[in-house]
């Protein structure tokens, strides 16, 4: 054969039980790259999990963010009770401030109103004025001028004020350890139970046993 | 593939049945929702006095319903909880309900009943009405299903009857009188409304409460007031009034330096807590509105004017008679309230006396029309600056055509009538040497959000010099030092410049009776006036002077010293001559 012939002879046919025998078994060789391209189980199965993870999570938090509204409603409830306590009890409080109930219980304590009063100059000690003896009560015959609200008795016991005081003084003693502050400024501290005795003592001394811890500044004139 | 396709076939399914098969039923029950809309109360504001003690608050109360269609006629289960734990169940009959609810709130049963089962259809009735917290909570505590409540905002006035002559009260719709009514657009808030959704029994559903517009609380008043001194003053009158018989009494006190009215007093005074305290008449404010005769308090009025004109001078010498007569017509004739023959006083000494014939001859240095524009600068015949609800301005006459005797009687307080708002006035004016800074009885209003309202700033205007005024506090000075009733009225270590006055009063037939209307008007300290007080009482029978008048009148003054800690005066009274 020429060079020619021979380059381009194609290869002797081969009969097909030949073909049969000789068949190879083939596979695609996967290259490096696309060995490294297939996805692979374990990537399937991580993110299958994550989700599940996520739908965990998401339960969890709504099951905590209705947990947490529930407790939101019921402080809500909570604050709007303690509002309504605090307007009753401000109520309270203003008609036993009020003049005529001030003015009952000054009296029954025995206050008489003041004589003229005497002035100081504290820049050159001189003192002005003329004093009048103290003396009358400033209601003379009794209070004329009504308030509706005032129903019942509001006067104040002295023992009652006595009892809370001893209990309170007692209860301060007992606490002087834990907080020395309270012992410090002995003055203030019994003129803070005796306010709150006052207030107490229509409920109860029972109540002002407390008043050691809340304190109440001492008023200032005006 | 399969799975995922009986998963989507699944749901499918069951959105067809949702939508289509049984959706009517669906709709009929979400039907039962309901949106709930309910107003959330503006809170009404608090009208507070100048150092901040309440004179009215809003407080809150509950109105108990019930729905007396859902009421079984059976009665219900009521299960209760031991401390220990255990669950006891109970029947609670309607009649026992009820008998629980009357023992709480401290009504009857069979009124309650008869509230009750007025309409067994509708779903509203009124059981109890107004009742505070600790009744409520316990009427709550019982868990009666078919009672419900809705809150029901109420006004309390804590200091009763202080000032209640000014604050005024509230009726069914609003506001019925005084500062109440005249400042509610301050007081007032706006209600809000809020929607939520209720379910079918009529339980609100947390976390469905939407407000769909604010509610805005209403702005607390502030008044130049001073409640303890306002007490004291009505207190004193109202003793004073009593004893003297009396059927009224006013009291004022005034800073003379900024126009505010720091007592503004009234005998009788309502207690706004209770509408039936004192009968109609007496339930607004006479200082403001009911004018009278005010007799020789006037007199000071006349003197300045006077020597602002540049006619006289407080030592002026004068020969006054028992009785004056000129330019009167014949037979009639003005006397003094006490019978004497030529005095020799001077106008300070005419003052001291009270003379009305002196006035009616000093009277004479000046035209009417004159002497009448005065009076109108001083500002009677006008309201004052207060604008109260119902103020009254006075009657000041036409100085045309006007007869003789009303021509020199106007000058020492009759033939005029004004009210004590206006006489206070004139007295500021005095102490502030001349100059008229009108009355205020409100600082300001402090809204909800803080800003503040200021009341405006009132102008000043002059109406006698300097020197008139001084002149006439120092005549007036020797009221107190030199005249009847000095040994009531002064006070030692301070000099008080004063004025009694015993006015007549006109009867229904138009002619003079034997009441009276007594006053002492005065101030605080003729060498740095600050404070001016006035104490009227009206028609007293005891006494029928100003003496009835004077103890009141000091008390007052001395507790205005104390109240405001007015020091000394460092001069001494001058020796103004009164007689020559």
């Amino acid at each position: 054969m020429s060079n020619l012939a021979a380059a381009v002879a194609r290869p002797r046919e081969r009969s097909r039980e030949e073909q049969r025998e000789q068949r190879p078994h083939l596979e695609i060789a996967a290259s490096r790259a696309q060995k490294r391209a297939r996805p692979r189980v374990v990537y399937a199965l991580a993110v299958i999990a994550g989700i599940g993870v996520i739908l965990i999570a998401q339960l969890l938090m709504s099951i905590v963010t209705a947990d947490g509204a529930y407790e939101i409603s019921s402080l809500q409830t909570k604050q709007k009770q303690l509002g309504q306590e605090r307007k009753a009890l401000n109520e309270k409080l203003e008609v036993l401030g009020s003049t005529q109930n001030l003015t009952q219980n000054a009296e029954a304590l025995g206050m008489v109103a003041s004589g003229n009063p005497v002035f100081l100059d504290v820049a050159n000690g001189r003192v002005s004025g003329t004093a009048t003896p103290d003396g009358g009560s400033i209601t003379g015959g009794g209070n004329l001028i009504g308030n509706s609200l005032l129903t019942g008795s509001k006067a104040v016991d002295p023992a009652a004020i006595a009892a809370a005081r001893a209990a309170a003084d007692a209860a301060a003693a007992g606490q002087h350890t834990e907080d020395p502050t309270q012992g410090f400024d002995g003055g203030t501290t019994t003129g803070g139970d005796s306010a709150s005795g006052a207030s107490g003592a229509g409920t109860g001394s029972g109540d002002v046993a407390s008043g050691a811890e809340n304190v109440i500044p001492a008023p200032t004139t005006r | 593939m399969i799975v995922v396709f009986a998963i989507v076939a699944v749901f499918g399914v069951r959105l067809f049945d949702f939508q289509v098969v049984r959706a009517a039923e669906l709709n009929k029950a979400s039907a039962s929702k309901q949106t709930a809309v309910t107003k959330v109360w503006g809170t009404r504001g608090s009208i507070v006095d100048a150092n901040g003690v309440v004179l009215a608050d809003s407080v809150e109360r509950w109105d108990i319903t019930a729905s007396p269609k859902d009421v079984v006629v059976d009665g219900f289960v009521r299960s209760k909880k031991a401390e220990d734990g255990t669950v006891t169940k109970e029947h609670v009959s309607v009649m026992d309900a009820l008998g629980e609810i009357a023992e709480i709130t401290g009504s009857d049963t069979n009124k309650l009943y008869e509230d009750l089962s007025k309409d067994p259809t509708s779903n509203f009735a009124y059981l109890v009405k107004g009742v505070k917290l600790d009744v409520f909570n316990k009427v709550k505590a019982l868990g009666i299903p078919w009672v419900w409540d809705q809150p029901h905002p109420a006004r309390t006035y804590p200091n009763g009857a202080v000032a209640g002559n000014l604050v005024g009260f509230l009726g069914t719709d609003g506001a019925l009188a005084g500062l109440e009514k005249s400042y509610d657009a301050c007081l007032t808030g706006t209600d809000g409304t809020q929607t939520y959704e209720v379910s079918r029994d009529g339980v609100r559903m947390p976390g469905s409460t939407v407000t769909t517009k604010q509610a805005v609380d209403g702005g607390t008043l502030k008044l130049t007031i001073d409640s303890d001194l306002q007490y004291f003053a009505q207190q004193t009158i109202a003793a004073q009034a009593q004893a003297m018989g009396a059927q009224w009494a006013t009291a004022a006190v005034v800073d003379v330096r900024t126009g505010k009215l720091v007592v503004a007093a009234d005998y009788p005074s309502i207690d706004p807590n209770n509408l039936d305290s004192v009968p109609a008449e007496s339930s607004g404010s006479r200082f403001f509105t009911a004018p009278y005769e005010p007799g020789s308090i006037m007199k000071p009025a006349t003197v300045a004017s006077l020597i602002d004109a540049g006619v006289l001078q407080i030592t002026d010498k004068y020969t006054v008679p028992g009785w004056y007569t000129n330019t009167l017509p014949a037979g009639s004739k003005i006397g003094d309230v006490f019978a004497h023959g030529d005095m020799h006083w001077t106008v300070a000494g005419i003052i001291e006396q009270s003379s009305n014939v002196g006035v009616s001859m000093i009277s004479e240095k000046l035209s009417l029309p004159k002497r009448t524009e005065y009076l109108k600068k001083f500002g009677f015949g006008t309201k004052t600056g207060v604008g109260f609800l119902g103020e009254e301005s006075g009657t000041v006459q036409n100085p045309v055509g006007l007869d003789p005797i009303s021509n020199k009687a106007q000058q020492f307080g009759q033939a005029i009538s004004v009210t004590s708002a206006q006489m206070a006035s004139l007295y500021q004016t005095l102490g502030n040497n001349g100059v008229t800074v009108p009355l205020s009885l409100v600082e300001g209003c402090q809204h909800s959000d803080g800003t503040v309202t200021e009341a405006p700033t009132p102008t000043s205007t002059r109406v006698v010099s300097d020197y008139a005024a001084q002149q006439t506090l120092l005549a007036m000075e020797t009221v107190a030092s030199k005249g009847p009733l000095k040994s009531t009225i002064s006070i030692p270590g301070y000099r008080i410049a004063a004025k009694t006055g015993t006015a007549q009063v006109g009867g229904a037939d138009g002619k003079y009776g034997s009441d009276r209307i007594v006053s002492v008007a005065g101030l605080l300290k003729v060498d740095d006036p600050n404070y001016a007080v006035i104490v009227t009482l009206g028609l007293p029978t005891k006494i029928k002077t100003s003496a009835a008048a004077a103890p009141a009148f000091a008390a007052i003054m001395k507790q205005v010293i104390k109240t405001y800690r007015v020091q000394p005066s460092t001069t001494a009274t001058p020796d103004t001559p009164t007689e020559w």
